[in-house]
Parts: structure tokens; sequence; C-alpha cells
């Protein structure tokens, strides 16, 4: 795992936790949109077989 | 700002563009649109979300073969100038992280299909990411100069796929298209070969350039080209698609067949290398891609008129 380095500069230390950010943003994306999708193949296939309405 | 750009690719991490890069987005469009097509021309009603999440799922599939794939070829991708900046030769991201970035998108994919859709799809998914790793990458590609040619049909599993997904099962017209796509990988890939060549030669990658000089490849551009104009009107003649698709097939076909002729009469020393810049081949590697996308959307289209 990469930690901030102590001779960094504060413009490398900002870029550092620039790409940190996107990275965490786009983990969440995709494991939000992972749960929305699995959610919503389970309404379908349960609606398909009769067993939800 | 310089010293930022100086450590740019090794201290500061990965960025989230960079992990997308692993799945080869590039590779996953056509993938994406070829199985999608499958999806649309089968002949069963699908529910779009189940259809949205098959087509999801070929991509990922895809793109998790280009990680492992990625994985496998970093000493080779670090000697090409084409590949050198991916994100592993470039030391963004450690190669057991992209290893296993693709492995657990591969399986969460197939999990997926499988739930979403039905197991022949997902069996046909499980078999074209193996294909591409274990024949395409591990096996041929630094084996032969055949490597694309067999390997090719790694590339053409998503339209069957697709169909797959909706029908659960595979007739002849998915398997056409999966010809379709089988003989046009070889004019694609070795127009790119051609002006890609000096990269191969030094990664050591027996690509038919390399291996059997510019000319042989030439002529096997346009013989592939030429074999591939019959195989594109085959769903007509077998009475699968209508006349617009025949239309359309034969006219992509010819211009197709114009483009790789002009790579095989391209100006050339005596080992048949460009005098050009190989614009020609470079011409006729973009029409290929361009020629993909409107034959499969002829098909389609000529299912809904």
């Amino acid at each position: 795992m990469r930690v901030e380095q102590e001779n960094w500069s504060p413009e490398m230390v900002a870029e550092f936790k620039r790409r940190q950010r996107g990275r965490n943003r786009a983990l969440f994306a995709v494991l939000a949109g992972f749960c929305v999708l699995i959610y919503a193949v389970a309404v379908v296939k349960l609606h398909e077989y009769g067993q939800m309405w | 700002m310089s010293e930022i750009a100086f450590v740019n690719s090794t201290e500061l991490g990965a960025t989230a563009g960079d992990w997308l890069a692993l799945l080869k987005p590039r590779v996953m469009s056509l993938v994406v649109f070829t199985g999608a097509i499958g999806l649309a021309i089968a002949p069963v009603h699908i529910n779009p979300v189940l259809a949205v999440t098959a087509i999801l799922c070929i991509a990922t599939g895809a793109g998790a073969s280009g990680a492992i794939n990625m994985w496998y070829d970093r000493d080779i991708d670090a000697l090409m100038a084409r590949t050198a900046a991916r994100p592993i030769p470039g030391g963004r991201i450690e190669p057991n992280a992209a290893l296993a970035f693709g492995v657990v998108l591969a399986i969460c994919s197939v999990l997926l299909m499988a739930v979403a859709t039905n197991l022949v799809a997902a069996a046909l998914l499980v078999a074209s990411i193996a294909y591409y790793v274990f024949v395409y990458t591990i096996w041929l590609k630094r084996l032969t100069p055949q490597n694309i040619v067999i390997g090719g049909a790694a590339g053409a599993f998503p339209a069957v796929i697709g169909w797959a997904a909706a029908a659960g099962n595979i007739t002849a017209l998915p398997l056409l298209l999966f010809a379709i796509v089988f003989f046009w990988t070889p004019p694609h890939f070795w127009s790119l070969a051609l002006f890609a060549c000096k990269d191969y030669e030094r990664a050591g990658v027996p690509m038919l350039p390399v291996a059997k000089g510019a000319r042989y490849t030439r002529v096997s551009v346009m013989v592939y080209a030429l074999i591939l104009l019959p195989v594109s009107l085959s769903p007509y003649w077998l009475g699968l698609t209508g006349r617009f698709y025949a239309a359309a097939a034969l006219l992509l076909g010819l211009i197709f067949v114009y483009y790789t002729w002009a790579v095989l009469a391209d100006k050339q020393d005596e080992t048949g290398r460009s005098l050009t810049g190989d614009k020609p081949a470079r011409a006729a590697f973009k029409f290929s891609i361009l020629y993909l996308f409107l034959l499969f959307g002829a098909c389609a289209v000529d299912r809904l008129i």
C-alpha cells in the first residue's frame, strides 16, 4: 500500500490525495452500481417467476 | 508541477483511469457492440434489465481478460512503444494487483451472467475468457505467426454470448456472426501489425510481418478480406437475413477488399516494407473497425425491417 512520503512537496501530497480520492469515488460508484444491479435483477427474476407480485 | 510529472507514474499511485485502462476500453466497446447486436437479433424477448446486465457481463468478462492479458504480457508491453505507457509497465499498478483485479472481475461477470440469464451464456463467457487468456495470450501469441488467426476466435464470442443470453441456445445465425468476426480478425490485426512491425520485432512477438515478412502479410490481408466477403454474405444465402443486410455486406465487403488491395499495392521496397509510412495499412485498419460496426448494425436493422 502506498503512503505519503516525508520528502514529498505539498504539490505531490495534493496530487497523491487527489488520486486517492478519485479511486475511492470510483470504487464507491462501482459497488453502489453493483448493488443496484443485483437488486434490479432479483426483482425482475422474482417477477418473471411470479413470486413477488 | 514538473516534479509531479517526474514521479507521475511510480510514486503517487494509480488513478481510477489506470484501472479502467486495464480493461482495454477500446476493445471493450467493440465487444459490447457485437454482444448487443447478438442479443438484439435473437428471436426471443428479454427483459431490458437482464439485457443490460448481460451486456455488462460480456463487457466485464472481456475487460477481465484484457487485465489478465496485460498482467501476462507486462514484459513485452514494456518493450513496445504502443504499450509501454500501460499501467503495469508504467509502474502505476502492481502486476499481482492487476491479476487479482482481472480474476475477480472474470468470476463476478460469469456468476452474474448465470444468475441474470442462463447457463449457456455463462458457459460461453467462461469459454471466451479462458480462450483469450490461455489459448491466445499464454499459448499462441508468442509461439506462432498464426496467433491471431486461431486466437481471434476469442473476439468472436460476444455475438454468440449475446444471442445465448436472450435465446438460451445457439443456432446458425450467431455461429455465422462468429465466423464473420473470426475471418475479419486477421486482416484487421495484420493491418495494424504492418505499421507496428518494429514494436513486435523488438518484443520478439512472432506476428506475421515479423515471421514471414511484410509482402507475405500484405497478400494474407487481402486473401482473408476476400474470404470474408462470401462469409459475410452467407446469412443471406441461408435465408437468415434479408436483402438490406445482403446489400450492406456486399458493399462493405467490396470496400474492405479495395482497402486491402491498396495495402497489397502500396509502394514498397524489395522486402515489402512500405515507402509511404504504411498509409494504406493504417487506412485499412481504421476501415476494418468501421466495417464491423456497420455490418453488425446492418444485421440488426435488417431484423427490424
